[in-house]
């Protein structure tokens, strides 16, 4: 044992000059959170780190979100549409973290300066939107033609306004001590952590802690074992493997909650055999998607029965149908495939999201039941996101977020499964579905809005274009903290409403 | 030391430059080289659910210089990073120089103190194991040193935080910047190391007692403590220090794992990071970085060894 006293030599001079334990929800309103996503690019509105701003409690747009996606007051506190044109008032009273007052100018700084990027947000790319100040307080926007949507467009973290002083420095705007939310970023740490402190001159609910101290944390067995350590009290992400164990911790809170997000198996149309929808039904008749999504995945995403799931009021809750082999069989046999000309396809995926793989594995041995052979390919999105574009390829599992910023799925629509769509891996063309598309280019009414969207991803069933797999659920638990309130948009903010328990 | 280790000292040094030239030549071509859109990638690692968009690829492409040819993009890294300038990362559009050597800081300081637990455990054991063999220390060299080579450690990292820091509430789990936070990853490094060099230490020291030089001066009559210290251990360091250099370069670039499991903001992690965003000035700047410490360390260690051991000179 003689042998171990240098190492406890180290280690004592170690924890000698330590500074304390790890802080969590002590006693001075410190909050300490394991977030998953770190921020993409140094917090660039322009990326998804406007998003992540929102979440954080941070940044605000013009316009807010209630719990069911509409559209709120913000920073804005009412607008109207004249065709092209939209004219926002802007809240009087609201000071920046650093002093400075709203007005119509600053929105207009922070707008164009965001619509001016190489790439702008995919909230507001491709509406020829412009800003210009009207009054001390109103702000006008006009888009290339009519937006009904505009209002949830701007609703967009990437659409966030900073201070003044954040733009025109030549750098990428900061938003430390420059935006307006119910908490102050005062620390940028990378994309290790930041830290956050109570904004103490916010007009609406004041931030329930004094102080989160955020880190990013991109393991989930990382996010899980601090979170029972102490080191954290809100962590989200966990691992799959640990839900029902958290579940049954009382020192936890422990949510689950769906994600609008879908795992979809897409089927090229453009090519045999595809293109034949006889097999794609064939497919989708041989897949039993309630084993995939409770046994394959554990109960850590819920059956897709459709496109949207119960993350969106207009999403499905129903399960999906059993498998039907023999069903299945027949289908193929009518399109010319049977023992004497069995089908074989490529399977396709990749290994950024863990769960696809192990899906792409149990999707093949269902298939093979029916009779189809799958070849599986696990390789790079990069490399294989211009083949399937361009339709070389069978079968292609992906995983698509269906709401791209803002809570409105028209470009998700627009851009997968209209003809000429950007993203239009699966080569739908129907003119039908098109034109029912295409209405959405004119309807506010929020649910007028979701009537086309459930009629268009029935169509999309009929059609069996793709086959929806699963909505994955997205989980977060507090310990000594409490206020959590699941958001399955993904949208609104997060850090605020946390406080450290008793 | 003598001439030709100060020889072989001014020629590998004089390789260093050389070979960073070449790799970097190679580091830059080959993701361009090796297909797919980089300008796209850079603009779905920046936003995930983005569609392709040709305008704004060539917008973005203008603007990261990547429309230009690959030989006059490589010119200007170079002359940009002979100047100690190494670009701006792409996603961040921030120095990649001030970040990369920050990380490359929070790993040498892992892999130092990694480093010096394992030899600090090692050491000792392997010259007790070979010196009372079939002992408690020997053993513990074969058993205990087998589970820590075999373990990985992405399982011997959990398993840590699992003790100290759950159940026990001794430690933090994760991050780095204070010396608690310091301690289970460097444990976890640790163990690998000290266990080999437990072994090569045990091995190394049962042929030194053999040796000639060794039991004349037992014979002398000089303590058991005195022949260890002066006649054993200087020819069994020489083992542990030819695996020292490398372990401590491997360690720079390459403890993604423990990086990773407790969130230490190192060389490691930003590489990863790099790498699953495309960011190709950072993973330039971290490969030229682990490459040329690796070379430098490699040659330290092997200085030393030399230096240490007349039989090498």
């Amino acid at each position: 044992m003689r042998a171990l006293a240098p190492v406890v030599l180290v280690l004592a001079l170690l924890l000698s000059a330590c500074g304390g334990g790890a802080p969590s929800a002590d006693g001075d309103g410190t909050v300490a959170v394991a977030l998953q996503f770190p921020p993409r690019a140094g917090y660039a509105f322009d990326a998804d780190d406007g998003g992540l701003l929102t979440k954080l409690g941070v940044a605000e747009p013009l316009v807010a979100l209630d719990p069911q996606g509409n559209a709120v007051p913000g920073l804005a506190t009412s607008w109207t549409q004249d065709g092209t044109s939209w004219r926002f008032t802007l809240r009087d009273g609201v000071t920046f973290h650093d002093g400075a007052r709203l007005d119509a100018n600053a929105v207009v700084t922070a707008l164009t300066h965001v619509l001016g990027r190489p790439a702008p947000p995919r909230a507001i790319t491709d509406i020829g939107l412009q800003v210009a100040a009207e009054g001390p307080m109103t702000v006008r926007a006009t888009t290339t033609v009519p937006d009904p949507v505009l209002p949830l467009r701007l609703s967009s973290g990437a659409t966030s306004i900073l201070s003044p002083a954040a733009y025109g420095t030549g750098q990428q705007p900061s938003p430390v001590n420059t935006a307006t939310g119910p908490l102050r970023m005062t620390e940028i740490r990378g994309s290790e952590g930041a830290t956050l402190m109570r904004f103490d001159g916010y007009r609406g609910e004041r931030a329930r802690a004094a102080r989160v101290d955020v880190r990013y944390v991109i393991d989930p067995q990382t996010r899980e074992l601090a979170l029972r350590a102490g080191d954290v009290g809100f962590a989200e992400g966990l691992p799959e493997t640990s839900r029902a164990g958290l579940a049954a911790d009382p020192s936890v809170t422990f949510s689950e909650f769906p994600s609008a997000r879908t795992i979809l198996l897409q089927l090229n149309q453009s090519a045999p055999p595809f293109a034949d929808v006889r097999v794609r039904k064939a497919v989708t008749a041989a897949l039993d998607r309630n084993v995939l999504a409770n046994q394959v995945l554990g109960g850590s995403a819920l059956p897709a029965s459709d496109l949207f799931g119960p993350a969106v009021p207009y999403g499905s809750t129903q399960a999906p149908p059993p498998a039907d082999v023999p069903g299945a069989q027949a289908l193929l046999a009518q399109a010319g495939h049977g023992p004497q000309n069995p089908l074989r396809v490529r399977l396709w995926t990749f290994p950024n999201r863990p769960e696809l793989p192990v899906l792409a594995q149990a999707i093949a041995s269902q298939l093979q039941a029916a009779g189809v052979a799958t070849d599986i390919t696990i390789g790079e999105y990069d490399a294989q996101e211009p083949e399937v574009l361009a339709g070389r390829y069978d079968m292609f599992l992906n995983s698509r977020s269906y709401l791209s910023d803002y809570p409105d799925a028209a470009s998700t629509l627009t851009s997968d499964y209209t003809s000429g769509g950007s993203y239009a891996i699966d080569g739908y063309r129907s003119p039908a579905f098109d034109a029912l598309v295409g209405q959405l280019g004119t309807v506010t009414d929020t649910a007028a809005r979701a009537r086309i969207y459930r009629q268009a991803a029935g169509m999309l069933v009929t059609d069996a274009v793709g086959v929806p797999i699963v909505h994955p659920r997205n989980t977060a638990a507090e310990k000594g903290v409490t206020g959590f309130v699941p958001d399955p948009l993904d949208l609104r903010p997060v850090l605020p409403v946390l406080a450290p328990a008793g | 030391m003598t001439l030709p280790v100060a020889a072989l000292a001014l020629r590998r040094l004089l390789l260093v430059p050389l070979v960073l030239l070449a790799a970097s030549a190679v580091v830059f071509g080959l993701p361009r080289l090796l297909g797919g859109n980089v300008t796209r990638s850079v603009i779905r690692s920046r936003s995930l659910a983005s569609a392709p968009d040709p305008a704004a690829e060539a917008r973005l492409a203008a603007e990261l210089g990547l429309d230009r040819p690959l030989r006059d993009q490589y010119l200007a890294w170079l002359a940009g990073a002979l100047r100690g300038d190494l670009g701006r990362s792409f996603t961040t559009r921030a120095p990649v120089a001030p970040q990369v050597l920050g990380a490359a800081g929070v790993s040498a300081t892992l892999a130092v103190l990694a480093l010096a637990v394992a030899l600090a455990v090692g050491l000792p054991a392997g010259v007790s194991a070979a010196d009372r063999p079939g002992r408690v220390a020997d053993r513990a060299v074969d058993r205990v040193g087998s589970v820590a080579l075999a373990v990985p450690e992405f399982v011997i990292g959990p398993a840590l935080v699992l003790v100290l820091a759950v159940w026990a509430g001794w430690l933090p789990a994760l991050g780095w910047g204070t010396a608690d936070r310091a301690v289970l990853p460097v444990l976890t490094l640790a163990l690998f190391p000290a266990a080999l060099a437990a072994r090569l230490v045990r091995a190394e020291t049962r042929v030194a007692l053999a040796h000639p030089s060794t039991v004349t001066a037992v014979a002398k009559g000089l303590s058991r403590r005195r022949v260890l210290a002066v006649h054993v251990l200087p020819r069994s360091l020489t083992a542990v220090l030819a695996e020292a250099g490398p372990f401590l370069a491997g360690t720079l670039g390459g403890a993604v794992v423990v990086e990773v499991v407790f969130d230490v903001p190192g060389l490691g992690r930003t590489l990863a990071e790099a790498i699953g965003s495309r960011d190709l000035p950072t993973i330039q700047a971290g490969v030229v970085v682990v490459l040329g410490v690796a070379m430098l360390l490699t040659l330290a260690a092997e200085l030393a060894s030399r230096a240490l051991d007349p039989r090498l000179r």
